[in-house]
Formats: structure tokens, sequence, C-alpha cells
């Protein structure tokens, strides 16, 4: 799976890691048990400070989205069976990115469709 | 003396163009280091740009060693030292504004035809290849052998206390700080960054492999010249083997790294085209906007990393001067440049002062001043001659030499001399080191003063 680093946004780049493993696995690109490098491999790749991916893993881990293992390192972990399936904040952070794109002149149909094919994109 | 400085200035003309011409070739960067598609940098426009830019080059390296020989004419002789650092910071800005200039030419073709711009500063990294890195790379145990056995000229020295009076220890410590350096490389080049495509994850992993294995024994490689070179540095100097084979084996060891840093680029080309073919435009991601190289200087406030990887990324990596941290390290090294140079040009102008006062004589060169009492001077003479010796710590340039130094028969020495005068006042101390002090004038009319000067000062 490719992660995309944007070295000029103004996304920390901890962030870019964990959002860049969460569409890898929402995508099914990253299965559940595959190992992700260690810090230090992923961190000397992206030309960052390995505490940088230690606080996107740290994130990640927290999530629930990752376990580490101190022999094996850091894998996917197996989703969770939950029932707070768009967890905390969804409903807020939905809304506004839909708030964005009317104050923009999208039309609710356009909105619903661009939804449609992001959500085509991710479950495939 | 001077045919050694001829080969220092050939040494560093031959580093400058060599590493301009690394720019001259096609890389993921693109040519120049301006961004180029790959099927643009391969068109016969760009072509004929990088074809002028290196001829360029080639002509200002004649030019540097066509006035390299001025040295040997007798109106040069006197600012040697002056004379071939202006020549080498010359070459350096002619070369540097040739750069610019070919550069600028590349950059108004890829203009007119409406190339493609450079991406934005994006990093594509692939997990699978950079879960895997480290596997295919050849062993860090070279490397880590080389340091140590770095360290066998000290034990020779611990070993041997007659090498001691020619080489002193604490000098024994540059080489394996050297290796130090090596072995910094090689974790450097470890870690370089690979070609990603998007929905190739075997040719993505091919490629890492082949890269990592290349990176690494070109870092090996390194470190192996780097051992060579200070094992032989070391046999000449305790050896006596003279200043010549020294500046040429130095010589021979550049040509060496620039051979290694010239094979690792062109493997790795290689190595891609073979791999994706024709297939990636822009295979690596990682690259940055032109804006941000400012003077040849990484600059970008937005970019949080302190240490970037160069235009070329295996030539190592530079401080991003756009974050404060960047700008001090920078000043301090463009600081401790400038006091070095200083220092240097200093001591080739500033002519000894020799004071004697009631009870002591006194010897004023930049950063050597010496002071002896009376009752230390056991003889005074003049010599015509003095036999070879070597530098412990001092400076030895192509109009004088002062500081100190271990001459065969007499020890150590504090030297204050004008070369080529042929008379050297000597005066043997009571002590061991130094064991005499020999100074002269810049005739040897001036010489004999001075004698007759320290005769009347001992007699009073």
């Amino acid at each position: 799976m490719l992660l995309k680093i944007d070295m000029t946004s103004e996304v920390p780049i901890y962030r870019q890691i964990r959002d860049g493993v969460v569409l890898g696995v929402a995508g099914g690109r990253l299965s559940a048990g595959e190992s992700l490098p260690t810090v230090r491999q992923l961190a000397g790749d992206i030309g960052v400070n390995p505490m940088t991916v230690n606080k996107a893993y740290a994130l990640l881990k927290k999530e629930g989205l990752i376990v580490v293992d101190r022999r094996r390192g850091a894998r996917i972990a197996v989703p969770p069976g939950t029932n707070e399936q768009f967890g905390p904040g969804f409903d807020r952070r939905a809304a506004l990115l839909i708030s964005e794109a009317r104050i923009r002149g999208a039309s609710k149909r356009e909105i619903s469709e661009h939804v449609s094919e992001l959500i085509d994109g991710i479950y495939g | 003396m001077l045919l050694s400085l001829l080969i220092v200035s050939w040494l560093i003309f031959v580093t400058t163009t060599a590493s301009a011409l690394f720019f001259r070739e096609r890389t993921r960067g693109g040519l120049l280091g301006i961004f180029l598609l790959r099927t643009h940098a391969e068109s016969p426009q760009a072509k004929k740009v990088a074809a002028a830019f290196a001829k360029a080059c080639r002509c200002a390296l004649l030019a540097a060693f066509g006035c390299s020989f001025l040295l040997l004419t007798r109106w040069m002789r006197p600012y040697a030292g002056i004379y071939l650092l202006v020549l080498a910071f010359a070459h350096f800005s002619s070369t540097w504004m040739i750069l610019r200039h070919y550069r600028e030419k590349l950059r108004a073709v890829k203009q007119k035809n409406g190339w493609a711009e450079r991406p934005a500063g994006v990093v594509t990294v692939d997990l699978g290849v950079s879960r895997e890195k480290g596997k295919s790379a050849v062993s860090a145990a070279w490397v880590w052998l080389f340091f140590l056995l770095s360290f066998a000229p000290l034990l020779y020295l611990s070993l041997t206390p007659a090498a001691r009076e020619t080489f002193p220890v604490g000098f024994s410590l540059i080489g394996p700080l050297c290796q130090t350096g090596a072995v910094f490389l090689y974790y450097q080049m470890k870690n370089l960054h690979a070609p990603a495509v998007e929905g190739e994850p075997e040719k993505n992993r091919a490629c890492a492999r082949a890269e990592e294995r290349i990176n690494t024994a070109s870092a090996v490689l390194v470190a192996f010249f780097f051992l060579i070179f200070w094992i032989l540095l070391h046999a000449f100097i305790v050896f006596d083997g003279g200043a010549l084979p020294t500046v040429l084996l130095a010589f021979a060891t550049v040509l060496c790294l620039i051979w290694a840093a010239q094979r690792q680029r062109r493997k790795i080309r290689a190595a891609e085209d073979r791999i994706f073919g024709g297939l990636p435009e822009d295979p690596a991601g990682g690259e940055v906007p032109e804006e941000v190289w400012k003077w040849g200087c990484y600059c970008n406030p937005q970019d949080p990393r302190l240490f970037v990887p160069k235009r070329i990324a295996s030539m190592g990596w530079t401080v991003n001067i756009g974050r404060p941290g960047g700008r001090a390290l920078l000043f301090t090294i463009f600081a401790l440049i400038a006091v070095l140079v200083g220092v240097l040009l200093y001591g080739n102008v500033k002519d000894y002062a020799v004071t004697v006062r009631d009870s002591s004589l006194s010897v004023d060169a930049a950063l050597y001043d010496t002071t002896v009492e009376k009752r230390q001077v056991a003889s005074v003479s003049v010599v015509d001659s003095l036999p070879d010796g070597t530098r412990t710590n001092g400076y030895a340039g192509a109009e004088k030499s002062y500081g100190h130094f271990t001459l065969n028969g007499y020890g150590k020495c504090m030297l204050y001399l004008y070369r080529d005068v042929g008379r050297y006042v000597v005066l043997k101390l009571g002590g061991n080191d130094p064991a005499y002090l020999i100074l002269n004038g810049k005739s040897p009319e001036e010489t004999q003063n001075l004698y007759r000067e320290i005769r009347r000062w001992l007699e009073e």
C-alpha cells in the first residue's frame, strides 16, 4: 500500500500517517494481522524524525486500529465488534464537510453523488 | 612543496568539477536540478543543454589547471598559498555560475515547450517495501570492521614510542573519526528513498531491494577507500614517504570516491530502467518544489524537517535553512569556515616579529607565538641547511613554515622560517620540547643581522 505524505501540507505529518493507514484499512489495502514497518524504517523512508512516526502509531493504537507487540512490531488489528461504528464526532465532522461543500455552491444532489463515489472507492 | 600545493589545488579543481558534473546526468529529480519528466529529460533539447553544461565545466577546469601553472613563475611564488586559495575560490564560483546559467537555459527550454511542472512536495512510501527495509543491504559488519581496523595506526603508535615522534597519538584518532562518518553514511544510504508506483508492489519491492544493495555496497566501498587512505597515509608519515606520495595518495583517494559515487548513480539508473522499463514518469514522489532551493540551500519554512535530502539524494543530506535551527547551523558552519580561512590568510600574510628584551626573546607569529628566557638558551649558531623533518602542529606554506616540527637529528623544534633563504639561526635550548628554536629573516643578510642581534643579547 502506498502512503503519501505531503510535506508542505498544514496537516501534521503524524496525522497524515494515521489518515493513510485508516484509508488503507478501510479500502482493504491493509488487512488484519498485516505488519507495519517499524518506527525507524518508516521514519527513514519518509525522511522524518522517528518521534513523528511513533506519535502516529500511538494514535492508531489508541484508536484500536493497530496492535503493538514488542517482538513482532506494529500490526493491523482485527476490527473490534462494536455498536459505535461511526465513532465519536463522526456526525459533527461529516456535517461540517457537507456544510463547507454547500457554502462553495454544491447542491444536495451533487454532494450525495460525490459522497456515493467516495464510498464506492472505499468499499470497492 | 610547490608541487604538493599544485597537486592539492588540482585535487580541489577535479573534485569541484566532478561534483558539478553529477548534475549533468538524469536523475529522478530531473536534470541540472530542474524537474523534468523522464521523457523530457531524455529529449534532444535537454540533452544538448546538459552536454553544453558539461563542456563549459571542462573548459573551466582546463582554465583553472592553466592558471595554476602561473604558480611556478617567480612573481607568483611568494604568494603561492593565497594565489591557490583565490584560484580555488574562483574556480568554484565559475563552476557555480556555469551551473546557474545552464539551469536557467534549461528552465527556458522547459517553459517554451510547456513541459510538466514538479508535483507538490509529496513523499510516497510503499509500506510493503518499507517493512522489508534492511533485508537486502550489504552487511553493516563491513563498515564496523573497517572502523575497528582504522584504530590500527593508534595501536602501532602505542606500541612504538619512536613513531610517536613523527606522528602524534592525537592525530591517529582522525582516522576512526572519518570512519565514524563512513558508518553514518552507510546507515543514511540504507535509508535512501526508493521509487514507488501505485499498483506495482512487486516491482516496488524488487527496485527497493536492488537499490538498497547498491547504496549500501557504495557506502562500504567508501569506507574501504577511507581505510586504505588512512593506513597508507599513516605509513607514509611514519616511514617518511615524503610530501609528494602523500598528496598523490589523497588524489587517488578522491578519484576513487568520485568513481564510487558515479558507479552508484549509474547502477541505480540501470536498476530502475530494468525493473520499471519505460513506466514511471515520476516514480519517486519525494520531490520538492524548485522555489525552495535558494542559493543552493534548501529553504522551506513549511517543512518541519531540519535535515533534508540534497537535490541529488545520493549525495547526502543538507540543512533546511527555513527553520531557525537550520539557519543557526548554517551560520555556525560558515562562521567556522570564515575563521579558518581568516586564520590561514593571516598566517600567510603576517611576518614574524622577533623582539629581544632584557632576559627574554619573543617571536610573534599567527597562532604560534613563543618566548624563550636567556637562561634556556645553551648556544646559538648559523647554518646553511636544515635536515628533512615533519610538521607536528604548525603551518607549512609555499612561502614560510612556522610552528612545531620534528627535524631529523634535531628532534622537536619550533620553526619560524621563510623558505628558500638558505640561512638559519639555530638556538639550542636546555629542554627537549622544543630542543631547538630555529628562525631566519627574509634574506641571508636579514638572517645574519638577526644572528648578530641574538649573539649580542646573549653576551650582555
